[in-house]
């Protein structure tokens, strides 16, 4: 959920339980207020009319005694208690044709030694129609404050949250080996400042340590070339010497091999440091059928001595806007491992159809981890030959051009899938055929 | 032949020089930029190792002066910058070849023997070993003076072990010359013995004696 979801979502349940208790709680609030009011007056009218009921028992006119008001009636009764009752009861109203509420006083009292029942009774139509009317009034009111409050903290969230979201969208941009500075904005929230002033000095830290970390890796490449060559050129000297016994020429032998493995893997972590230090930005249109046909023929020996099968389905070749030198490295340690990685008798079939080169083998029969293929030194054979950069470097060609490598096990077959990006594809493939 | 080492490091070019006294080659060595630029302005040499590190300079700018004087010194670079950049940059200026540290020693040799024949301007770019004649024009082998048919692989073998005659060449040198960077994509040795048996056998065919020699563990030696 997002932070601005977050918030508003509180905000959003809080107004609706508010609104569902509000509306009646008010109702019945204001309703009590009227039928207070209603009953007072009832009770006032009593007061007023009993003086007059008083003179009319006096004069024996009591059953003369009409009101113009059709709410009032007054009758001599046998009770001598004295009370007043308030109720609410339904009466039909002739002229509505429907049964209207009505609040009604019954009151018993002892009038110059008589007992009397007065009723009085007045509509709570107009009543209920006003608190109704109150109740919606305030119904609309309330909604209106609560969507404005709602929008209104909405957009000041988003406002004040801004800086932050400029600064999430920054960090996700950034990228270590570019190190563009972050040039975060001013903001006028201390928080935000003292955040992007913590990112701004973590960035420029992990820079550092990556550069350091760069130059070390290049440095200690360089530097162990030289000693390299001097014990391998001082191992060929002692090589030459007289006499040697077959145990000495059998050590030597181990010790040349060794030492041929250490200059293999110098040499690729030079070219691999090379890669990283984006050493290769020259780019220009490459033919990535030329590539793999040049490995083919080049490791044609290599082919026949495994007897393998080179399946070469070119349906459509591509001309791709990258750096020669680096496509040359991903489809020489692709073809390579396919051979490398082979049994005798095996098979390699290569499909590059549009914006896809496939790469499959035969090999090992079980599938390999797709987590960590392609990590350096994820070394899958126990095959000195092979020093487990090959694929870390393919990975990293692909990274940098932005294409997309895939492993999978399909029908026995290691099968590795380049998805070159489709914005820097030209379909030019009838210039090169 | 008069061969110039420019080298920093003093154990390598100890070992070079060692290695290629069993040729008739005059070696002298120098270590840094200044000596080198004495020397090659001094006296003319068949042959420059020149290394582009040095402490004192840019091993480049040696092959320069050279370029500017019109001196026809062939030169290898040896470098520890193997970048296509560097190769492109040594060979545009007029080196003769490029060579990445590290290096087998007998590749070494194999190349200076290679530009030394073809800086040779009397017309001997041919190579006589008893009953074996070498053109290396025309790549042909002659055995008692009878053309010899070989592949393409081991005429360069042949010429491999030759110009490293009588010296051991480790399996891995000659997986390398053979097969160049691909040479770590056969599982084994195999196909190295594969190749000089059919050398040997096609050399012996033809009444040719039997110099290659196996070294046990180690790898071959051509002996003459």
């Amino acid at each position: 959920m997002k932070l601005l979801q977050k918030t508003i979502r509180s905000y959003f349940i809080y107004s609706v339980i508010i609104l569902l208790i509000a509306v009646p709680v008010f109702y019945y609030v204001i309703q009590g207020i009227v039928r207070e009011d209603i009953d007072e007056d009832l009770l006032n009218t009593k007061e007023l009319l009993k003086p007059k009921i008083s003179d009319a028992l006096r004069n024996n006119s009591i059953d003369q005694l009409k009101f113009l008001d059709h709410d009032i009636t007054v009758s001599v009764t046998s009770a001598s208690k004295e009370f007043d009752t308030l109720t609410t009861v339904e009466i039909f109203d002739t002229i509505a044709k429907e049964l209207v509420p009505h609040r009604l006083l019954t009151s018993y009292f002892t009038v110059n030694g008589k007992p009397c029942m007065l009723q009085v009774k007045t509509s709570l139509v107009d009543n209920d129609d006003l608190i109704a009317s109150i109740v919606k009034v305030q119904v609309i009111l309330l909604i209106l404050l609560m969507t404005g409050l709602f929008i209104i903290n909405r957009n000041l969230s988003k406002k004040i949250w801004m800086p932050f979201y400029i600064t999430l969208q920054k960090l996700q941009n950034y990228k270590v080996e570019k190190h563009a500075p972050l040039s975060l904005p001013k903001s006028s929230i201390t928080e935000f400042n003292d955040l992007n002033t913590s990112l701004q000095e973590l960035t420029d830290r992990t820079h550092q340590s990556f550069v350091s970390q760069k130059e070390f890796s290049e440095n200690a490449s360089h530097e162990m070339q030289t000693p390299l060559a001097v014990f391998q050129s001082k191992l060929e000297l002692l090589m030459q010497t007289t006499p040697l016994t077959e145990e000495q020429a059998l050590l030597m032998g181990d010790m040349a091999d060794v030492a041929q493995r250490m200059a293999r893997l110098n040499k690729s972590l030079v070219l691999l440091t090379k890669i990283e230090n984006s050493q290769f930005a020259d780019k220009e249109n490459v033919s990535i059928k030329v590539y793999i046909e040049k490995f083919i023929l080049l490791y044609q020996p290599q082919i026949n001595e495994k007897q393998i099968t080179v399946d070469n389905k070119i349906v459509e070749n591509e001309i791709l806007h990258a750096n020669a030198a680096l496509i040359e490295i991903l489809i020489n340690n692709l073809i390579g491992n396919a051979i490398r990685h082979n049994i005798v008798g095996g098979s390699i079939g290569i499909k590059l159809h549009r914006d896809r080169l496939i790469i499959e083998n035969t090999g090992k029969a079980y599938p390999l981890d797709k987590e960590k293929i392609f990590q350096r030194f994820q070394k899958e054979s126990t095959d000195n030959n092979s020093i487990g950069l090959g694929l870390e470097m393919v990975k990293k060609v692909c990274n940098i051009n932005n294409y997309i490598i895939t492993y999978d096990f399909v029908n026995k077959q290691h099968c590795f899938t380049i998805v070159f990006n489709n914005s820097t594809i030209e379909m030019q493939s009838s210039l090169v055929n | 032949m008069k061969l110039l080492i420019i080298e920093d490091e003093k154990e390598l070019s100890k070992s070079i020089v060692a290695y290629l006294k069993q040729e008739s080659y005059l070696c002298e060595t120098s270590a840094d930029f200044v000596t080198a630029m004495n020397k090659t302005e001094s006296f003319d040499y068949d042959c420059i190792l020149l290394d582009i590190s040095l402490p004192d300079g840019n091993g480049l700018n040696v092959l320069k002066e050279l370029k500017a004087n019109n001196k026809t010194d062939g030169v290898i670079i040896i470098s520890a910058k193997n970048s296509i950049d560097d190769r492109i940059a040594g060979l545009n200026l007029g080196a003769d070849d490029y060579l990445a540290k590290p290096f087998h020693l007998s590749e070494l040799s194999a190349r200076i023997a290679a530009v030394i024949r073809r800086r040779r301007f009397d017309g001997n770019k041919i190579i006589v070993l008893n009953e074996i004649t070498i053109d290396t024009v025309a790549k042909m082998v002659a055995i008692h003076h009878a053309e010899l048919d070989l592949t393409c692989k081991e005429y360069d073998l042949l010429l491999y072990l030759v110009s490293n005659k009588n010296r051991v060449i480790s399996k891995n040198a000659i997986a390398e010359s053979i097969s160049g960077e691909g040479a770590d994509l056969y599982d084994n040795f195999d196909f190295i013995y594969a190749h000089i048996k059919n050398l040997k056998k096609k050399l012996t065919a033809a009444g040719c004696e039997d110099y290659i020699k196996s070294i046990y563990g180690m790898g071959y030696k051509f002996t003459i």
